[in-house]
């Protein structure tokens, strides 16, 4: 909800800055961005009530007093007479009409309305909507103009099953299916209740006699109504939201105030129907409990003070204001008043949680995770979403899309994936886990199954030294790493073959998935869950332009050039050099030489590297080595 | 010189490295075992029962709305939208005092830049006689002073959840100037104590719940949520 710094501070007796302003609705716990005038307000779903000018001013009360002289029309009304019915009290226990016929129409509105659509009103509809809009800023309370001459014949308001199209007053055709609260005219529907009126009923620019609606519509039938017809709706933001039971009086007044305004009434009648749902609430004062759930020692007199100034009268219980749908009990109350003493002026306790029994810590998975990460795996983490159905897998009934319309059953799809995604990012070494839960249905689909299950996938160079650089990842590495503890076959290592997979890469690939509790004991023997010490590194954003490799070959004849070579290439250190290792590393003991191969990676973070550039790199690095005696590059 | 010398001369990091949301979720379990809470798990796949209406979340509130969970077949069960039946299953379980974490995936309908279908939560209840929202306070203070150090300042808001009242946001002040919501609290609603059996009268609790991608992103500085679920080994490596 958008609101108009001067419009809120003409209902406040003190008139605070928009900087003391925004800190005391912030304690209150009014979430909002302030841009120059205009407070852009996020209220809970509780704080229906302050959805308005003068619903936050009644909140802001206790800070800084309220100026409430709203403006109201009167003069006598009369009664209505109107074929109405209301055949579904429980969703709607009080609804009233007011019908005004005016002389002129008028288009030059007074400052204050006109205010409200030269800032945040939106465009200008007719006069009696308009009015209505602007109602809706200043108490809260949707109303509903019918243009009176097009309701003729009964007027019904009922909860019914719906099975026809729609046209709203915006123009826009719906198709109404399930049960819907609306209002029938002859068995037609021309509204749809509490959230938008129809066009057939609607007013024009050249309406002068209007039937007012303004109701209590319960928060339950409309919920999700806007979202299921696609319509923007404030007054079911508002109904959702709950509003005030006793405002239709007030609110329909000031309607009428607002016309008189502006045009000579000719003639104003009312008419309420109420059934007997509307009882106040009530709850005892009880100062120890706000003092208990608050850890608090406020006195008495602090917490009548508090209450008195929120709107709750005080006798010998608390009567809660009708406004204030949120509030039923104890705590209720206990959140008021630390609202007005501010949460952040609460002074803390510590608590002793010594008498918790403890327990043992089950260390399977940190285990297998150490173990992994010693020996080069990195973990992931994916969504369990697949397009892949079957006779077990569990279907999400409403999908954020089809190839999310099912839980995995398997790890595997979703670790080809990450595999051939790095693939495509020239990793040259894969090594990836996951661990997680998988759900499916049992055979006879009475019951879920959960089990937590490891999945291992590798492809790619063993590593990025001389002892693994040109070994590859393969079925002998997994078994070793994995099966070597015990005679039998612990993990099953299959392969999957790249036919069917997006990709021309050769390497194999080697698959391991296991349900955890499959894992025999002797796996777990001699490994450790060990104690991580979480390092909150600052994070370098990754580029996303290619990387290029040059690999160098020097043939060293000094030997004790080895250590001072290679610290000059691990020291390179440059923006582009994405990452440099040793790769091959040869002695010959005949000739008493050494050929170490050395790899550079470059990439840069904010664009493709041309040959150039990079080549004028490898020179700077290159350069001092070769000028050293001993140590050649052959054939350069 | 040998090979496994010339190994050791290389600077390259051989290890892998854990996952950056699940080394935060460990650190922030381990920080709240520390504290006295004993972790506890439950299913993603949970009934409606557990998942809101023991949570004192009505029929009619929007979280239970089809645009906003995920339903599964037979539509009685729904992918957990929050960790909070975890404590629901556990209070059932158990009788007060206790204190529990539990922490894992959680799904909401949505996906956009800032949203994702699933993402982490860890949360913490612990129920005692007595306990009050000035423990709550002090609670939280010693989370997030350990988070993001001893001068950190912190503020406390109203808000609203139906399973905490007094309910809470709680911010910190970024290092440019920005208050930066970080978890959400409150003192356990009575109705939600009396749901799982407990004497509302005789005790009280307290509940906190933080996103757990929300702390990561800012304890490393990741600006897009996504970068943490695209599995990059040039990301991932970052986190050794």
């Amino acid at each position: 909800m958008k609101l108009v710094y001067t419009d809120l501070i003409n209902f406040l007796s003190e008139k605070p800055s928009k900087n003391l302003l925004s800190e005391k609705l912030f304690q209150l716990g009014h979430e909002h961005e302030v841009h120059g005038d205009i407070f852009d307000m996020e209220l809970t779903p509780n704080r229906g009530d302050c959805l308005s000018l003068i619903g936050l001013a009644r909140d802001l009360k206790i800070f800084f007093g309220n100026s409430f002289d709203l403006d109201l029309y009167k003069d006598n009304i009369g009664s209505l007479d109107i074929n109405f019915k209301n055949l579904s009290p429980e969703d709607c226990p009080k609804i009233s009409f007011l019908e005004i016929e005016i002389e002129d129409i008028q288009s030059n509105y007074k400052p204050y309305l006109k205010n409200f659509f030269d800032t945040i009103g939106g465009n200008k509809t007719n006069f009696f909507t308009d009015i209505s809009n602007y109602i809706s800023y200043e108490l809260g309370q949707p109303t509903h103009c019918f243009d009176s001459a097009t309701i003729q014949g009964n007027l019904v308001f009922e909860k019914k099953y719906c099975n026809n199209t729609f046209k709203t007053l915006l123009g826009s055709e719906i198709y109404l299916n399930d049960d819907n609260c609306v209002f029938s005219l002859n068995n037609e529907v021309i509204s749809l209740a509490g959230v938008m009126g129809g066009a057939s009923t609607a007013c024009t620019p050249k309406t002068k006699k209007v039937l007012i609606e303004c109701a209590y519509f319960k928060s339950e039938p409309l919920i999700g109504k806007t979202i299921k017809y696609n319509l923007t709706s404030d007054a079911a933001h508002k109904f959702e939201r709950g509003v005030d039971i006793k405002c239709h009086d007030t609110v329909l007044r000031r309607f009428a105030k607002i016309v008189h305004d502006h045009a000579k009434i000719k003639s104003i009648k009312q008419r309420s129907f109420l059934s007997n749902n509307t009882d106040d609430i009530y709850i005892p004062k009880d100062l120890h409990k706000i003092n208990k759930v608050l850890g608090t020692q406020l006195a008495e007199s602090e917490y009548e003070h508090y209450l008195k100034k929120l709107g709750f009268d005080i006798n010998s219980k608390i009567k809660v204001p009708s406004y204030r749908n949120d509030i039923k009990t104890q705590n209720d109350l206990a959140e008021e008043i630390a609202r007005v003493i501010g949460y952040n002026n609460i002074e803390s306790h510590p608590i002793s949680l010594t008498n918790i029994p403890s327990y043992k810590k089950n260390d399977m998975v940190p285990m297998i995770e150490s173990f992994l990460c010693k020996n080069g795996f990195s973990e992931v983490i994916n969504f369990p979403f697949t397009s892949k159905r079957e006779k077990k897998s569990i279907i999400i009934v409403n999908p954020l899309d089809s190839n999310r319309e099912n839980f995995r059953t398997s790890l595997m799809d979703s670790l080809i994936e990450n595999l051939l995604y790095n693939e495509r990012r020239q990793k040259e070494s894969i090594k990836l886990f996951e661990i997680s839960d998988i759900y499916s249905k049992n055979s006879k689909n009475t019951d879920i199954l959960q089990e937590k299950r490891l999945g291992i996938i590798i492809s790619g160079r063993q590593g990025n030294n001389p002892k693994e650089f040109s070994k590859k990842l393969d079925y002998k590495y997994l078994n070793h790493l994995l099966n070597s503890k015990s005679k039998n076959e612990i993990f099953k290592i299959t392969e999957i073959h790249r036919d069917t997979l997006d990709t021309k890469k050769k390497d194999k690939i080697f698959y391991v998935e296991v349900c955890l509790d499959d894992i025999p004991d002797i796996f777990f023997s001699n490994l450790r869950a060990d104690k991580k010490f979480v390092n909150f590194i600052s994070y370098k954003p990754i580029s996303e332009f290619p990387s290029s490799t040059r690999d160098f070959s020097f043939l060293i004849t000094d030997l004790n050039l080895v250590n001072e070579i290679t610290n000059i290439l691990n020291g390179t250190k440059d923006e582009i050099i994405k990452d440099s290792f040793i790769f091959d590393f040869y002695k010959n003991d005949k000739t008493d030489t050494v050929k170490l191969g050395y790899r550079f990676i470059f990439q840069s973070s904010v664009k493709t590297l041309s040959d150039e550039e990079i080549n004028k790199k490898v020179q700077e690095i290159i350069n001092p080595i070769i000028e050293l005696d001993g140590v050649c590059i052959p054939g350069m | 010189m040998s090979l496994d010398n010339i190994n050791l001369l290389n600077n390259i990091n051989n290890t892998g490295t854990l996952h950056p949301v699940n080394q935060t979720k460990d650190y922030l379990l381990d920080l709240l075992r520390e504290i006295g809470f004993q972790e506890v798990h439950g299913p993603e796949i949970e009934t409606e029962e557990f998942n809101f209406d023991m949570l004192n979340i009505k029929k009619s509130h929007p979280a239970r709305q089809m645009h906003d969970t995920f339903y599964v077949e037979g539509k009685k069960n729904v992918l957990r939208t929050h960790t909070s039946p975890v404590q629901i299953r556990s209070m059932l379980d158990k009788k007060p005092p206790m204190a529990y974490s539990s922490a894992g995936r959680v799904y909401r309908k949505d996906d956009d830049a800032t949203h994702l279908p699933m993402f982490h939560q860890i949360e913490g209840i612990c129920v005692d006689k007595n306990i009050n929202f000035a423990n709550l306070k002090n609670l939280i203070h010693q989370i997030l002073h350990n988070l993001f150090g001893s001068d950190v300042e912190i503020r406390f808001r109203p808000s609203y959840f139906p399973f905490t009242e007094p309910s809470a946001e709680v911010d910190i002040l970024s290092n440019s100037g920005k208050w930066l919501e970080i978890l959400g609290c409150g003192i356990v609603n009575p109705v939600v104590l009396e749901n799982c059996n407990i004497d509302s009268k005789k005790y009280s609790g307290l509940a906190f719940g933080l996103g757990v991608e929300r702390i990561a992103m800012l304890k490393y500085g990741v600006n897009d949520i996504r970068e943490f679920y695209k599995s990059n080994l040039d990301f991932l490596a970052q986190f050794k």
